[in-house]
């Protein structure tokens, strides 16, 4: 269970997030929808502690990491994976190198299992004989699949998503969609996906939360999203121009 | 009400828009003129306190950058004393250091050692009317002064700046934050190796760059001025003691540690994309020139004051 109370943070004047709380069951996949630049990346982050909040807590089972001890912390970071916006894979690094990372700094698997894992979780992706390569030598979809492949390899019992569908096309999509089902089904991850697309977001989601203008504004069940009276949550839903949020508000 | 909507309430009488009519429009009226001259003693003052906020806001991110430096150094030193070393990226960045750095060295220190030979002789024969002490001259002043400063400057400006620019890629690509998550410190990872290479090879590119200066002085005293090259290397050996040595030795172990602090957090700190990366790198490389210069005088009186000279 991953627990989210009363985040608060802002960049200078800027604030970000303003009093968000969540709270996701075991295995459990939470979707996480909302408009450009509201702050969905920065709540992710917050969540596996790459953004100190200003006031809050997070707590992952029943480890605070907003205060907790570097071994505590450490042992959160097992259990959690993470997958990159941008995927950022480590360009120094093959893309051998670059999955099994975690499973080398997190796990005490032998190199032949590490191997192994690493190939499985690779297919799993849809990606083969890439094992050598770099990372600037692969798409962008690519890349996006390798740093899936890199965060689920641990077996992490929560995966944080970061748009992991975005930039890929339709069928490969689909493919990273059955995957996270996949995941649920026979590992028991926790998932938190934060997406535009709300294709998947139907097809995956046990529970849809938008965030708006810092806050939660809408939780519920996918069915839900379509019923429901908020102005905001239908407009975004139906991806219409016509509706309270406002495209250009920020600037 | 025009002007109520633009939002300005400080116009002088007349306001923005004179009401003399819409042919005088672009032409400067009086309340114009007298509107401009307002608006430029209000940009005046604007401008004034535009300046002192800027200033002010730079010495609080001087000493916030510092403050930062300071915590990245001493979780450094933790890593280094609880064993967390890698000795296989520790070797590949000693090796990384020494291949760059190498070859401008010796060119560099050589050219110094001759100029130093050139300017020397030049000066001694105006005086005595021949060239005296040039070994004892030159060898003090690369191995205690030059030598250590100059090696220190070409490894700032191609080894800091690398570490610079490539510490501050990652950070911009978000591969910091994702060691983080990977349960991986950045600083042992990337800082410890990072500063161990510099830190033991920038001591023996100086001793390097000491012999090459010295030979190409004697390049010079001998082939230009006439100096037998066993009299210029007797008075090499006389002169230097071994805490001679030492002074320069000392000195260039400080140099490295500021190379390799200020090109780390440089690195680690930059944002905005790689214009950022690029004001990261030559900020590194201006930062640890200025404090190896000047850290140089209060090394130098330290270490003359405790005798070692
Ligand atoms: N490090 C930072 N410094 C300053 N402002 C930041 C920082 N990170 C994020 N922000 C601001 O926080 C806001 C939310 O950013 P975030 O990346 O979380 O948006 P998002 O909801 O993920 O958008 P998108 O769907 O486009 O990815 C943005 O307006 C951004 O300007
Ligand atoms: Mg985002």
């Amino acid at each position: 269970m991953i627990k989210v109370e009363n985040i608060h943070k802002s960049f200078g004047f800027k604030r970000v997030l303003c009093g968000v709380n969540l709270e996701v069951y075991d295995s459990e996949t939470l979707v996480i929808v909302g408009s450009s630049g509201m702050g969905k990346s920065v709540l992710l982050k917050t969540i596996v502690g790459l953004v100190k909040p200003d006031t809050g807590s997070v707590l992952i089972e029943d480890i605070n990491i907003t205060k907790c001890s570097s071994s505590d912390l450490h042992l959160a970071r097992k259990r959690v994976g993470y997958v990159f916006q941008e995927a950022a894979l480590f360009d120094s690094l093959s893309i051998f190198e670059n999955v099994a990372f975690g499973l080398r700094t997190l796990t005490s698997l032998k190199e032949d299992e590490i191997k192994q894992r690493v190939r499985r979780c690779l297919e799993m992706v849809c990606l083969n004989n890439v094992e050598s390569l770099r990372p600037s030598e692969l798409s962008g979809g690519m890349k996006k699949r390798v740093g899936i492949a890199r965060a689920i390899a641990y077996k992490p019992r929560y995966i944080l998503y970061d748009e992991p569908t975005a930039g890929l096309d339709p069928v490969m999509s689909d493919i990273i969609n059955e995957l996270i089902m996949y995941l649920k089904k026979h590992l028991k991850v926790t998932s938190i996906i934060v997406t535009h697309d709300m294709k998947s977001a139907y097809k995956i989601a046990d529970r849809i939360m938008m965030l708006h203008e810092g806050k939660m504004i809408f939780d519920g069940r996918p069915e839900e999203t379509r019923q429901t009276k908020n102005e905001y949550v239908r407009q975004f839903v139906e991806g219409s121009t016509r509706g309270p949020i406002v495209a250009d508000k920020n600037f | 009400m025009v002007l109520k909507l633009l939002g300005n309430e400080n116009l002088p009488e007349g306001g923005r828009f004179p009401s003399e009519g819409i042919e005088n429009f672009f032409e400067s009226s009086e309340s114009m003129k007298r509107w401009e001259l307002f608006r430029k003693s209000e940009i005046k003052v604007g401008l004034f306190f535009e300046k002192a906020k800027k200033a002010t806001g730079s010495i609080v991110s001087f000493l916030e950058g510092l403050g930062k430096a300071v915590k990245m150094t001493m979780e450094m030193t933790v890593y280094i004393f609880k064993g967390g070393i890698s000795l296989k990226d520790t070797a590949l960045q000693m090796v990384e250091v020494g291949w760059k750095s190498f070859p401008i060295i010796m060119v560099t220190s050589f050219f110094v050692g001759m100029v130093l030979a050139l300017q020397m002789g030049t000066a001694t024969i105006s005086f005595f009317n021949e060239p005296v002490y040039l070994g004892m001259i030159i060898s003090f002043c690369l191995i205690k002064e030059l030598g250590p400063v100059l090696t220190a400057m070409v490894v700032s400006g191609s080894i800091g700046a690398a570490i610079t620019a490539e510490l501050g890629t990652m950070k911009i690509n978000d591969q910091l934050d994702a060691l983080y998550t990977l349960g991986t410190n950045p600083i042992r990872y990337l800082v410890v190796s990072r500063f161990l290479a510099c830190f033991f090879m920038l001591p023996l590119l100086t001793v390097i760059a000491n012999i090459v200066g010295i030979f190409g002085g004697m390049f010079i005293a001998n082939y230009l001025w006439d100096v037998p090259s066993n009299i210029y290397f007797s008075e090499v050996l006389d002169f230097i003691s071994l805490l001679t040595f030492l002074h320069g030795f000392i000195k260039s172990f400080f140099f490295a540690m500021v190379i390799a602090i200020v090109a780390c957090h440089k690195g680690f700190n930059a944002k905005n994309g790689a214009g950022g990366v690029g004001i990261a790198t030559t900020s590194s490389v201006i930062y640890s020139m200025v404090f190896i210069l000047i850290s140089d005088y209060f090394l130098t009186m330290l270490l003359t004051t405790l005798n070692v000279k």
